[in-house]
Parts: C-alpha cells; sequence; structure tokens
C-alpha cells in the first residue's frame, strides 16, 4: 500500500510539473503579454517598460526559472493587469465557484443515482425509455443552451429569477440547475449500465432467493458492487469542481474561477492562468488519488491486485 | 370589511414580488439604477492612465473630471467644467482659472496644487523628460509591486504621449494655473480635455496604500465617488452629494459585467437591469419587441478602419492597397450589417476638429472597375494576402471581415482569414501580415490625437514596422508644432492623401456606434461618445 501511494504521489507531482511547463511555454510563446494587456494602441516604450518590469525581455528558460524558484516558495506572484496579489485573486473566486458547483455536484449524485438505480429496476419498462431519454437529453443539450432557455422561461417571462449575476441566493439557481442536469444525467446513464450488470449477477438471485427484502438487496449488494463506475465519474466531477464551470459561469455572469480563467486568458495575465492551472491540475491529481483509495475500499480485491 | 382568503392575500403577494418592473428602485427619493455592459474596464483599474479604453470613457467621467469639459450632451465641444476660463499666455502657455468651492469625494477643496500634483512626476510623469513629438520616450523602469507607491511602467509612458512636451503645471495662486510647454503646440487646451488629464487629490493619492489602492478608487471631483470595484464583476458609483454643479439624480450608480450580448439584453427585459450597453444593430427587434424598451445610441468619435503592411510582397505596389480601397462597398456595409445606424466618414477624421476638419475629402469611392484596372497595372498575380482578424473585438467585426473579403474576390483579390486570438498575435512581425483591423478614435478636437499617435515616427504601426512614410513624417511634424493654423490645415490634407490615397495605410470602413436599451420611461440623453453622462440635469 505505501508503495502504491509513493506511485501515485511520484506520478501526481510529474502530472503537475507537466501543466505547469506547458502552460508556461505555450502562454508565452503563443503571444506577448505587454502588447495583450496594454492594448493595441499601447505607445511603444509603454511596451518595452512593461516587458522589462515583468521580466518578459529575458530568455524563456531564465523566466522559467524565476518563476519555479517562486513557486516553490510558495509565490504565486502579481497579477501583469493591475499588480494584485494572483494568490489572493484566485483563492477569492474558488469560494464563488464552488457556492454553484457543490450544490450542482451534490443534486447530480443524488438525483443520477437515484434515477439510474430506478431505470435499472425498471429496465425495458417504459419508466426506464422515459428516464433514459431525458438522461439522453440531459447531457446533449449543452450547458449554454440550457442555460439561455431555462434565463428565457424563469427571467424573462416569468421573472421569477435573476437572469445572471451574484446578488442573491436565487441568483444561483438557474446556474446550479443547468450543471446538476447534465451531471446527473450523465450519472444517470452510468449507473443503470452498472447496475443492470450487477442485477444480473448470481449472488444478487442468491440474495433474493434466501429471502432478503428487495430493497436490502438493491441498497446493500447491488449498488455497492455497481458504485466503482460511478465514483470513477464523480472522482472527474470533484476534479473538475474549480473549472467545469467555464461556460456556465460566463452564460450566467456568474463571477468565479471560470469567469477569471476566461479575462485571464484573454488578457494573457500569465501569472494568475498559471496559478489557477496549478490549482486545477491539483485538484485533478488529488481527486483521481482518492478515487483510487476508495475503489480499495468498495472492492477489497483491488487492494490485492495493486499489493 | 374585505375579506381577504388566505390562498388569494398569499398569491397577491407572490404576484407582487415577481411582477416585472421596469421602475428605478428609490432611495431617498433618487434612483439606484444598474447597467449591465459586456466589459467594466480593460485593466482593471479605474485610473485614467491605465484605463486607456473605451470602456474606461464610459464610466471615467462619471467620478473624474478634467479642467476642461466635454459638452457630452451637444457636440463635445470644450466646455467649463473645472476651470471656469483659460486664455493662451503663448504659443507654449495656457493659463486657467479654476472654479472655487469644488470639492473632492473626501471633503478636500479643489486648489491649484491638486492641479499641479496631477501633471507631476509622482503622479504622472515619471522620470520622463519633454523630449518632443518625435523622440522616444524613455521610462525607467522598475519593478511593479502592489504595496509601493512606484507608477507601472505604463503610467509614465501613456502620459508623456499625451503630453510629449509639458515641461511643468504651475500654480499661479491658489485658484490660477499654467500649463507650460517645451514647444509651441495649439493643442493644448484640446490634451487639457483628454482621457488622462483628470484631476485628482493630491491628499488622496498620497495617503492610498499603493498606487493600485488609488488607481481602484480614485478620488476626484465628478458627480459620484466610487463606492466598490470587483474588477470583471460591478462597479458601485455612489452620489457625491457636494458635487459643485448640483445634487447628482441618481443615488446610486452599479455597472455589472455581463460579458454575453444577450444576456445583456434578457436581464433588461427581465427588469434585473435598467440599462443595457454595448448592442448590435441584429439586437434591436428583440429588445424592441418589448414596448416598454428602446434602444438609445448612434455614431461617436471613433473609426473602423483597415490597415496594410505595406511591406507585405503582395502589398508592397500602392496600387494594390488603393485596389482593396475601391473595392469595399461601405455603404452597403452600413445598410446591410449596420442596418443603417452608422455612416461611411469623410476619412478618418471628426466633424469635431472644426477649423481642421476637411469636409470635401471623402472615403475611396465603390469602384470594382478601378480596382481591377489598378491590380492590372500592378501585376498582382493572387498572390495570397493574409487578414489578421480578431473574434469581434470590434462590434460586427467577423461580418465585416467575411464581406469584405468576398467583395475583394470580386475584383480577383486572394485575402485569406486569419483568425487570431489577441493584439500581439495580430501585430506579430513574424509571417506575412498583410491586413488587419483597427478603430481610430480622437481623445481631443485635433487630429495630432490620431494619425500621429498611429502613422507617425512614434505611431504604433511605424513602431512594429507595419508603415512608414518620411512624408508623413515630416508632416506629423508640422502637425504637433506649428501654430499657424493654415499651414497645420495644409499638412492634414497632404496627410490623409498620402495615409488614404498615394500611399495607403489604411481604409475607412465605417464610423462606430454605441448602443443601449432602456426603458422609454427613463429622461436619459445619450452622448456621441462612449462616456455616458449622468450629471444633473440629465436625469428625469
Amino acid at each position: 500500500m505505501t508503495r502504491f501511494l509513493i506511485r501515485r504521489l511520484l506520478r501526481a507531482v510529474l502530472t503537475i510539473l507537466i501543466v505547469v511547463v506547458a502552460a508556461f511555454v505555450a502562454l508565452r510563446t503563443t503571444s506577448d503579454p505587454a502588447m495583450v494587456i496594454l492594448g493595441p494602441d499601447a505607445p511603444p516604450d509603454a511596451l518595452a517598460a512593461f516587458r522589462k518590469a515583468w521580466g518578459l525581455d529575458q530568455p524563456l528558460v531564465i523566466q522559467f526559472a524565476s518563476y519555479a524558484w517562486q513557486i516553490l516558495h510558495g509565490e504565486f506572484g502579481k497579477s501583469m493587469l493591475d499588480g494584485a496579489d494572483v494568490l489572493q485573486k484566485v483563492t477569492a473566486r474558488v469560494g464563488v465557484t464552488l457556492e454553484i458547483m457543490v450544490p450542482a455536484l451534490i443534486l447530480g449524485v443524488v438525483f443520477g443515482v437515484a434515477l439510474g438505480t430506478l431505470a435499472a429496476l425498471n429496465r425495458g419498462r417504459w419508466l426506464d425509455r422515459l428516464m433514459m431519454f431525458g438522461a439522453v437529453a440531459g447531457f446533449s443539450v449543452p450547458g449554454f443552451v440550457l442555460g439561455l432557455v431555462l434565463v428565457l422561461i424563469f427571467a424573462v417571462n416569468l421573472h421569477w429569477l435573476p437572469s445572471g449575476g451574484n446578488d442573491s441566493w436565487t441568483s444561483a439557481l438557474l446556474p446550479v440547475f443547468t450543471l446538476a442536469v447534465g451531471w446527473a444525467a450523465i450519472l444517470a446513464r452510468f449507473t443503470r449500465s452498472a447496475m443492470i450488470e450487477v442485477l444480473d449477477q448470481p449472488y444478487i438471485r442468491t440474495g433474493s432467493a434466501k429471502g432478503l427484502l428487495w430493497h436490502e438487496v438493491v441498497l446493500r449488494h447491488a449498488l455497492p458492487n455497481a458504485s466503482i463506475p460511478v465514483v470513477t465519474m464523480v472522482g472527474f466531477m470533484v476534479g473538475g469542481l474549480l473549472a467545469g464551470a467555464v461556460v456556465t459561469e460566463s452564460v450566467f455572469s456568474w463571477p468565479g474561477l471560470g469567469q477569471l480563467i476566461v479575462t485571464s486568458v484573454t488578457s494573457r495575465d500569465v501569472s494568475v492562468v498559471q496559478c489557477v492551472l496549478v490549482l486545477v491540475a491539483t485538484t485533478m491529481v488529488v481527486s483521481n488519488m482518492l478515487v483510487d483509495l476508495l475503489y480499495t475500499w468498495l472492492d477489497p480485491r483491488m487492494k490485492e491486485a495493486q499489493a | 370589511m374585505l375579506l381577504l382568503p388566505r390562498r388569494r392575500f398569499l398569491g397577491l403577494t407572490a404576484g407582487a414580488l415577481a411582477a416585472p418592473s421596469l421602475s428605478f428602485a428609490q432611495a431617498a427619493g433618487r434612483p439606484e439604477i444598474t447597467i449591465a455592459v459586456q466589459k467594466l474596464a480593460t485593466s482593471n483599474t479605474l485610473d485614467p492612465l491605465s484605463e486607456q479604453s473605451n470602456v474606461g470613457t464610459r464610466i471615467m467621467n462619471s467620478y473624474l473630471e478634467c479642467l476642461i469639459g466635454q459638452d457630452l450632451r451637444g457636440d463635445l465641444s470644450p466646455i467649463p467644467r473645472l476651470a471656469t476660463a483659460w486664455t493662451r499666455i503663448d504659443d507654449k502657455t495656457v493659463e486657467l482659472d479654476l472654479r472655487r468651492g469644488v470639492k473632492f469625494h473626501n471633503g478636500d477643496e479643489l486648489t491649484a496644487e491638486d492641479v499641479v500634483f496631477t501633471f507631476s512626476p509622482d503622479r504622472m510623469m515619471g522620470d520622463t523628460t519633454p523630449e518632443g513629438w518625435d523622440k522616444t520616450i524613455s521610462v525607467v523602469e522598475r519593478t511593479v509591486t502592489a504595496r509601493t507607491k512606484e507608477l507601472p511602467p505604463q503610467v509614465p509612458a501613456v502620459a508623456r504621449r499625451l503630453w510629449p512636451s509639458l515641461v511643468k503645471v504651475e500654480a499661479v495662486g491658489d485658484y490660477k494655473v499654467r500649463f507650460i510647454n517645451a514647444t509651441p503646440d495649439v493643442t493644448m487646451e484640446g490634451r487639457i480635455m483628454a482621457l488622462g488629464s483628470q484631476i485628482i487629490s493630491r491628499r488622496a493619492f498620497e495617503e492610498a496604500p499603493s498606487w493600485l489602492d488609488f488607481a481602484r478608487a480614485p478620488v476626484g471631483t465628478g458627480p459620484y465617488k466610487v463606492e466598490k470595484l470587483d474588477p470583471d464583476t460591478e462597479l458601485v458609483l455612489v452620489s457625491h452629494d457636494d458635487y459643485w454643479g448640483g445634487l447628482p439624480p441618481l443615488k446610486r450608480i452599479r455597472f455589472v459585467q455581463v460579458p454575453e450580448a444577450a444576456q445583456r439584453v434578457n436581464g433588461v427585459r427581465a427588469g434585473q437591469y435598467d440599462m443595457a450597453c454595448d448592442l448590435t444593430p441584429d439586437q434591436f427587434a428583440q429588445v424592441e419587441s418589448d414596448t416598454r424598451l428602446e434602444v438609445v445610441g448612434g455614431i461617436i468619435n471613433n473609426i473602423r478602419v483597415t490597415c496594410f503592411d505595406k511591406h507585405d510582397t503582395a502589398l508592397v505596389d500602392p496600387r494594390v492597397r488603393q485596389a482593396m480601397l475601391h473595392a469595399i462597398d461601405r455603404q452597403m456595409i452600413v445598410d446591410q450589417l449596420w442596418m443603417g445606424k452608422t455612416v461611411v466618414p469623410k476619412g478618418d477624421q471628426f466633424k469635431w476638429y472644426g477649423d481642421m476638419y476637411l469636409s470635401d475629402w471623402a472615403a475611396p469611392e465603390y469602384d470594382p472597375a478601378k480596382s481591377r484596372q489598378l491590380l492590372k497595372e500592378a501585376g498582382y498575380k493572387g498572390d495570397a494576402i493574409p487578414y489578421r482578424l480578431l473574434n469581434d473585438y470590434y462590434t460586427l467585426q467577423v461580418n465585416n471581415a467575411q464581406v469584405m473579403v468576398e467583395m475583394w474576390k470580386q475584383v480577383g483579390l486572394n485575402v485569406e482569414i486569419e483568425m487570431k486570438e489577441n493584439w500581439s498575435q495580430v501585430w506579430d512581425p513574424n509571417g506575412t501580415r498583410g491586413v488587419h483591423d483597427w478603430s481610430s478614435g480622437g481623445s481631443f478636437p485635433d487630429p495630432v490625437a490620431t494619425q500621429p499617435n498611429q502613422w507617425g515616427p512614434q505611431g504604433q504601426a511605424v513602431q512594429t514596422g507595419e508603415y512608414g512614410n518620411d512624408e508623413v513624417n515630416t508632416l506629423c511634424g508640422v502637425l504637433q508644432t506649428s501654430t499657424d493654423k493654415a499651414a497645420r490645415r495644409k499638412a492634414f490634407q497632404r496627410m490623409l492623401v498620402i495615409l488614404e490615397r498615394e500611399d495607403p495605410a489604411y481604409g475607412v470602413i465605417n464610423q462606430n456606434a454605441t448602443f443601449t436599451a432602456k426603458s422609454k420611461s427613463m429622461g436619459w440623453q445619450v452622448s456621441p461618445s462612449f462616456a455616458m453622462d449622468f450629471r444633473p440635469g440629465n436625469w428625469s
């Protein structure tokens, strides 16, 4: 187990390192941040001074060495756009993003797993077909389309909810619903497939034959065994919590990390983009590690295989 | 006694709460409004020397003011603002009388000391010196940090471009100042009213913990003061009740950033926003389908131009560039893409130039036959001309580009669109540049504010190696330093002939326009500018 953990940790560090290097090189070689930030009418002297001030006139290797040194000391630097502290800027947005992502994830998991299970238990019947039709529609319709449709209905026509922004708790309802629909749809499909496979296993028949109540068979024997693929999907969703709402945040003008990513990439505020990417990569890597650990708890045979 | 069943009462209450409302939130008798904009500020600051943008112009005049103002409800002509009168002492000196009793947002009274400080090295010029119009300005490089009062490197450079020859501003008593230039300059009054020359409170700047702190909440004399800036999210301005011009009509103005155009329209239709800015003509019908709403706005002092890299192999011969200009049916672009809501300008110039405006000048006429003839004479063999294009940085930019490419194709020109992500990629000297879009705006009423900044010796196009013309450089000198009105007008005329005809650097397409959706019941007059005016007298 220790060897497994060490191996996974090393792989995690390597992944984050690759992300950092790739982002650094891509952001600096595809554009000149000075011109992007100062705009098309900036005086040449201002551009030169800006490059000098931020070390952009140095060779790429030296720039990277300086950046790596900073990161190793827990410093993410200042925003080239306005000089604000990058870490403060990014962390301030994390909470705002999680305000919609966490409820959406909870709703997505609860409804996705419940509906998928229900569909599997009613395999081939009209309820199953209805739910799967809904699930296919749910993940086929892009979030921005669903979001705009919801705004037209609930904000423009009914005037029940705000069309966007983050003014009150009601502002979160439409983005949360938009995100939850997509996730619930995906999880419903996965849960249904996994459950159908498990429900066909001999031990389920044995459980029923032993006289166990059907809900006991489903909850205690079928669902845990069907949870491996579902946990994998949820792991991906958790990993994408920070950066998974870029489009939804843009549609609803939700001032979270997604919107910060878009504006920072557009304005080539490289220190901010790099900080966000490190954060997102770390979240994804940690989430994947947790999922791996969870596998061994859900299915002890995996522990043996890993050993 | 009126009996109201519980269910009916609840229903009515819920209905009342949910009912759409286009009335503005009232607070202490004055409304509070919310305005949805595409972008709050490009630099995440509110400082006029770092936020040199169209979106910055929109908000700036609400909290900062210049000594000489623009008539935002008229033709943008100069009007007294913080200065009540101004006189020319000589070719290099302007003297201004300051308005008395003007209060800054922090309660201090405006005096000559604040004006002198505004144009000082500490606030504006850094270590730069008045080198003159044709010299490269040296900017001392500094490390930018949020916790020092050091100016970011772009601030002195921007300041010096606006004021290349300003030696100093000196106080002549508490309420009189003199702007003293190193070289003769007839445009000094214009520069005093330009974006970047807004007056700030000396004490507020000195007391701010850092430049960034001040730049995010500048203390000026405008009718509203900055309450809160949440970059990329919202800007809240509140009434400056001691405003010298009277009590501001609004208690609070909240600008919220809504990047999606459809969402700005949805928000105003839903009653969530009182105004939605940055609309395109194709959204008008959607807005006006709600009979309570209307779209206001129109042309502003900004012109869309298409620029050439004259060193591109296919464009070296000026006849190819001339052919491109004659192949564009500008009126059709205005009529079809802009639904007739703008105009074809008479070259890259504005009526507010006054005596310098050349009313008999015009954009190159649409003449495909002439284009074909010019291409034949130039021996153009169909070489590809790249068109570096941004994704709607300007309103309708991509649609406009596609239309022009088809027009060029009709006369035998092979122009290929290359989508670019940002300006750095558009200007990148590597590879073939060909054609790209740009806009030209006049920050003060004189051609010096436009052509020399773009195609003069220190202009971006020349500095990036895209254009260069010795005669244009000489003419820029005349425009910058001559005090002979006739000579300046002649120089400008000749400059337009070269830049738009003989050795084209660019071609004008259409005058830019801005459009805002608002309630019909809102008595507010839009300005012929990016600026939004919420001063006393412009609200009912």
